[in-house]
């Protein structure tokens, strides 16, 4: 429920930014997306049991899903990979971004 | 074996060819033109046993999850065709050592070669997938080599490669439906299907589909323009590609599947109908051009008719005429293109308007063009008498009615007329009329021997056409899986035959007779379109639709673009909850008081992130949403994940803040209309994420694989932290495939950045305003982050790399190791006196190539254990302990490497100031207009601050 709230939070919000003017308000926007599909990732693994799941710690009964974790892991590092680009993207050339709004 | 030896040794002299061409330039041809006589040469000692009715077999697994192998079969029919390639190719390829200027032909060459090479595999294709490669293999070769000849052959290229692309098509789809009915890929086995014999509807298609493949590349009507237009390319090209070889593919594919189709009437009819009709325009076509290579292609297209026609009459004797007709044809028509080529190169024109009585000149050329113009035309004792004979016997015998027969034979009979007409056409054109006082200038023997020994195989194999009648015979049973006795020969009496070739010849005699007359004819009526037109205007119609359809869904305002999908999303969630779907429960502890608070956090965060008007305020925010995130990671049990979040949320903002001091310090002002249909679309898209994370997330319970993850990973690989085990041992080529992204976005952003370059940063006047004062200069004032730096930035270090090695068992790995090392060369960035000395200048580029090179070469350390990947194992001693040692580590130093690369790439090239200088900024301070003015009037002040 509480993840749910979060997630939909992030989405209005990333959808927001994204539908402005100019590639910086859309690569912010892109960046709470990317939370937001990595939370949901993650509630995809249940959030009932949230022992970090390292074995010699705790049992696997109780463990947390290790499958979104991993998943989530290596996407929060291809979205700074991304994130990086796109606001490359906004640095270069003209256009809304780079020129003053007056 | 010797089918795909054969195959590679082609490939193998293609791709050497470039060594060639630097050492021997255009004489590479010579050694080129021996390895095919050898290859030649080693399928003519297969001939035994293929005229004894016996195939060469070649067969391997390709796609075996669909059937599809690498079958070869060399039987009577592939054999001939793979003479015709090998010979031809051989007398062509030393031809061209002679034909071009002295100097470098090295994309001649290699196309040539591997052309060659992909003919044969047509031929030799035992799987109708295999075919359709090879058969799609010749047409590129053929595209590049029309657009070799310069840029006035990049449009004939373009329009041939189209076309014959489309007929490619038209046999994919074919293939396609044989596959699927049939349930196999084998050329053989479908032949003998029945099928053929029991769904007469499902037979016509495939025969229809496979008649615009063949129409296209064999040129026949309406297709047949294409021919005329590749002329374009140089001749050795147009006596190989557009003559013996790519042309003949077409006449190949209508042999091998004549068993099946031979008598379907839909088959025999568009054969027989346009193949006659092609026939006759090519040749009316032929006698009208002045140009000798146009005309010879025209003659081409006329010859292929004949061929195509004689192959639709589907009998064991018509295949056999079109068997000995196409070696005829490749014979003299290669020999009439290269001594086209001979004149054209020592007289500079090949117009026949400008040629004047080369025979005083060129005796020796004038001669074998005489020769190989007879054969054409069907003058005795030349191999072209015999094949047009034989054509004209098995028209006789075309299906349908009594009068189809008479009729298909009749028609024949005047389109070969016309051939005898433009054969002396040729002839007279080049070397009749007066002759010239110049001196004799005739090739020398090399030049001229490739085309005198085409010109001379055709009357060699005319007088001895009864040799021949083997291998036409095995090829007719091939081709109708009937036997057949014919009988080759100069003279069978007083035949219907003969009294048609005497027509024929009598026909053509009086229209080149009357040459000036049926030239004037002929001219009068120009056909109402020209092939080429049609083409250009449906290519221009097609080009312009898409245009159209584009516009429709054009914009320039990417919102629009990303609006789209959202709303889809929105619609989708709306019919999902109409259906009102029952939900299993969700578990009771699926929520934690805690957790509120962090709705809390995001709930103010992300408010704040939407409404600031100010960039930096509003990237500040969404860090903090960012952190929001980590902490869940934090109360959901994986630390791995917040810890990477924690360090990718800060380098995001150092990066971020790098790009951000080049731009306006505020955002874009919105209307309220449009600020209002976003947040509307953003209310419904994240109304529905959450309802649908919400009912369909978490209510079961944990997932089979992540439990065998859980129960197994330490069993399988030794290591405890689980989440690493997937990384880098279950799930590695997962891992490696993300690496090479980040590897690509490091390796793109350079790439942008090389291209079109940073916008040009401008310093704020609110700095510019220190200048001067205590606050301004950049080294005093970095002090403090500079003396804890030196500190903090070895720990980080070594910490970075304790984090690399534990990772296996605890919180850590390549992914979080590089980036706490990250942090400190982001660290010793930003305590740099100025960006000039900031501190790491290594070769990030390299660094992400190293990653993902050692990543690459672990997995292939992992076949020494059975597969790509597969972690191997080794316990090492060490003082104070064993230490298991796994080549997962190995992995996790790739990913560190590249991660650590693709940050440094980020911070050196959006981190650089060389071309930061002070500049208006309206936005920051309202000035006056006046003062604005004046700054932007003395824009070569001196760079006096700054943090320089």
């Amino acid at each position: 429920m509480t993840l749910a709230i979060c997630i939909g939070v992030l989405v209005a919000g990333g959808v927001y930014l994204m539908l402005q003017r100019g590639m910086v308000r859309i690569v912010l926007g892109f960046v709470l997306l990317g939370h937001a599909v990595n939370l949901l990732l993650m509630a995809a693994g249940g959030t009932a049991r949230r022992d970090q799941p390292l074995m010699d710690l705790v049992s696997p009964r109780t463990a947390a899903d290790p499958l979104p974790q991993a998943f989530v892991l290596t996407a929060i590092v291809i979205a700074f990979a991304i994130t990086v680009y796109m606001l490359t993207l906004a640095a270069t050339g003209g256009g809304d971004d780079t020129e003053d709004a007056s | 074996m010797v089918l795909p030896l054969v195959i590679a040794v082609l490939a193998v002299a293609a791709s050497s060819t470039p060594l060639l061409d630097r050492v021997l330039g255009r004489a590479a041809g010579w050694p080129l033109a021996a390895v095919f006589a050898v290859l030649f040469g080693v399928v003519a000692a297969q001939a035994p046993l293929v005229l004894a009715g016996g195939v060469v077999e070649f067969s391997r697994p390709w796609m075996p999850a669909i059937g599809v192998g690498f079958h070869l079969v060399l039987d009577a029919t592939a054999w001939l065709f793979c003479m015709l390639v090998l010979g031809v190719g051989a007398l062509v390829m030393a031809y061209s050592a002679r034909y071009f200027p002295s100097g470098s032909r090295t994309g001649f060459y290699l196309l040539m070669t591997a052309f060659a090479a992909a003919m044969l595999g047509l031929v030799l294709a035992d799987d109708v997938v295999l075919l359709f490669v090879f058969w799609e293999l010749t047409t590129i070769c053929s595209f590049y080599l029309i657009g070799l000849s310069g840029p006035a052959a990049h449009r004939p290229a373009v329009r041939t490669f189209l076309l014959t692309a489309l007929g490619g098509l038209a046999l994919l789809t074919a293939a396609v439906l044989l596959m699927v009915r049939t349930g196999t890929s084998r050329v053989s086995t479908i032949l003998t299907d029945t099928t053929w014999t029991t769904d007469p509807v499902f037979t016509s298609v495939v025969a229809l589909l496979l008649v615009v493949a063949v129409f296209t590349k064999s040129a026949q009507f309406p297709f047949h323009y294409w021919l005329p237009d590749a002329m374009a390319a140089s001749t050795p090209v147009s006596a190989y590609l557009h003559a013996a070889a790519m042309v003949k593919a077409g006449i190949y594919v209508l042999m091998r599947f004549s068993p099946a189709f031979g008598s379907v009437p839909v088959w025999n009819a568009m054969l027989i109908g346009f193949g006659l009709l092609t026939a006759v325009i090519g040749a009316l076509f032929a006698l009208r051009r002045h140009d000798l290579k146009e005309l010879l292609a025209y003659s081409t297209v006329s010859q292929l008719g004949f061929l195509v026609a004689v192959i639709g009459v589907g009998t064991p004797a018509a295949l056999a005429a079109a068997a000995v007709h196409t070696l005829a044809h490749a014979l003299f028509k290669a020999a009439l293109f290269m001594l086209v080529g001979v004149i054209d190169t020592h007289n500079g024109t090949r117009d026949i308007r400008e040629l004047r009585g080369l025979r005083g000149r060129m005796p020796v050329t004038a001669a074998l063009t005489v020769l190989a113009a007879a054969s054409m035309a069907g003058i005795p004792p030349l191999l072209g008498f015999v094949s047009k004979e034989s054509v004209f016997a098995a028209l006789l015998d075309a299906p349908g009615a009594a009068w189809t027969g008479v009729a298909a034979a009749a028609v024949a009979v005047a389109a070969a007329g016309l051939t005898v007409a433009y054969a002396v056409r040729i002839v007279l054109g080049a070397f009749g009329g007066p002759t010239g006082q110049g001196p004799r200038e005739e090739p020398s023997a090399a030049f001229l021997s490739a085309p005198a020994l085409a010109a001379l195989g055709g009357l060699g194999l005319g007088l001895a056409a009864p040799l021949l009648s083997p291998v036409v015979d095995r090829v007719a049973e091939d081709s109708t899986h009937r036997r057949v006795a014919s009988d080759l020969a100069l003279w069978h009496g007083f035949t219907p035959e003969l009294l048609m070739s005497a027509l024929a010849v009598s026909i053509g005699a009086f229209l080149a007779w009357r040459g000036a007359h049926v030239h004037r004819l002929l001219s009068r009526r120009p056909l109402p379109v020209a092939g080429i037109t049609v083409f250009e205007a449906l290519h221009r119609g097609v080009i312009a639709s898409g245009v159209r359809v584009g516009a429709i869904t054009r914009t320039d305002s990417p919102g629009a673009h990303l609006a789209v999908p959202l709303v889809v999303v929105g619609v989708l969630a709306a019919a999902v909850l109409s259906s009102a779907p029952v939900l299993p429960p969700l578990p009771s502890a699926a929520t934690r008081p805690l957790d509120w608070l962090l709705v809390a956090l995001t709930v103010v965060s992300v408010a704040g992130a939407v409404t600031r008007a100010s960039r930096l305020a509003a990237l500040v925010l969404v860090g903090a949403a960012g952190f929001t995130v980590a902490l869940w990671f934090f109360f959901l049990g994986a630390f791995d994940v917040a810890l990477t979040q924690l360090l990718v949320e800060v380098l995001t903002v150092v990066v971020a803040v790098l790009v951000l001091r080049r731009l306006p310090r505020r955002f874009h002002p919105v209307s309220r209309g449009r600020k209002g249909i976003a947040a509307l679309i953003a209310l419904v898209a994240g109304v529905s994420a959450a309802l649908a994370a919400y009912a369909l997330t978490g209510r079961r319970d944990i997932s089979t694989a992540a439990q065998y993850f859980l129960d197994e990973a330490e069993n399988e690989t030794g290591g405890t932290n689980v989440v690493n085990t997937i990384l880098v041992d279950f799930r590695a080529l997962d891992t490696l495939g993300e690496l090479t992204v980040l590897g690509v976005a490091g390796l793109v952003i350079i790439s942008v950045l090389n291209s079109s370059g940073l916008t040009p940063g401008r310093l704020p006047s609110t700095v510019r305003s220190f200048t001067g004062t205590a606050v301004h200069p950049a080294g005093d004032n970095s002090l403090l982050v500079r003396t804890v730096g030196r500190l903090l930035i070895p720990l980080l270090v070594i910490w970075s790399v304790y984090l690399l090695l534990r990772g296996h068992n605890e919180p850590g790995g390549g992914f979080i190791s590089a980036l706490v090392g990250g942090s400190g060369f982001a660290l010793a960035y930003l305590m740099a006196p100025d960006a000039a000395r900031a501190p790491v200048r290594w070769p990030y580029p390299l660094l992400i190539a190293v990653g993902i090179l050692i990543a690459v070469a672990t997995g292939f350390a992992g076949y020494a254990d059975g597969s790509f990947l597969r972690p191997l194992h080794a316990d090492i001693w060490l003082p104070g302990g064993g230490f298991h040692f796994t080549t997962a580590l190995v992995f996790d130093v790739g990913v560190y490497l590249a991660v650590v690369g693709v940050l440094l790439t980020a911070l050196n090239r959006l981190g650089t100031e060389d071309d930061i200088v002070p500049g208006p900024q309206a936005d920051l301070l309202p000035s006056a207009p006046s003062q604005a003015a004046s700054e932007t009037a003395a824009p070569t002040d001196p760079v006096t601050g700054g943090t320089r």
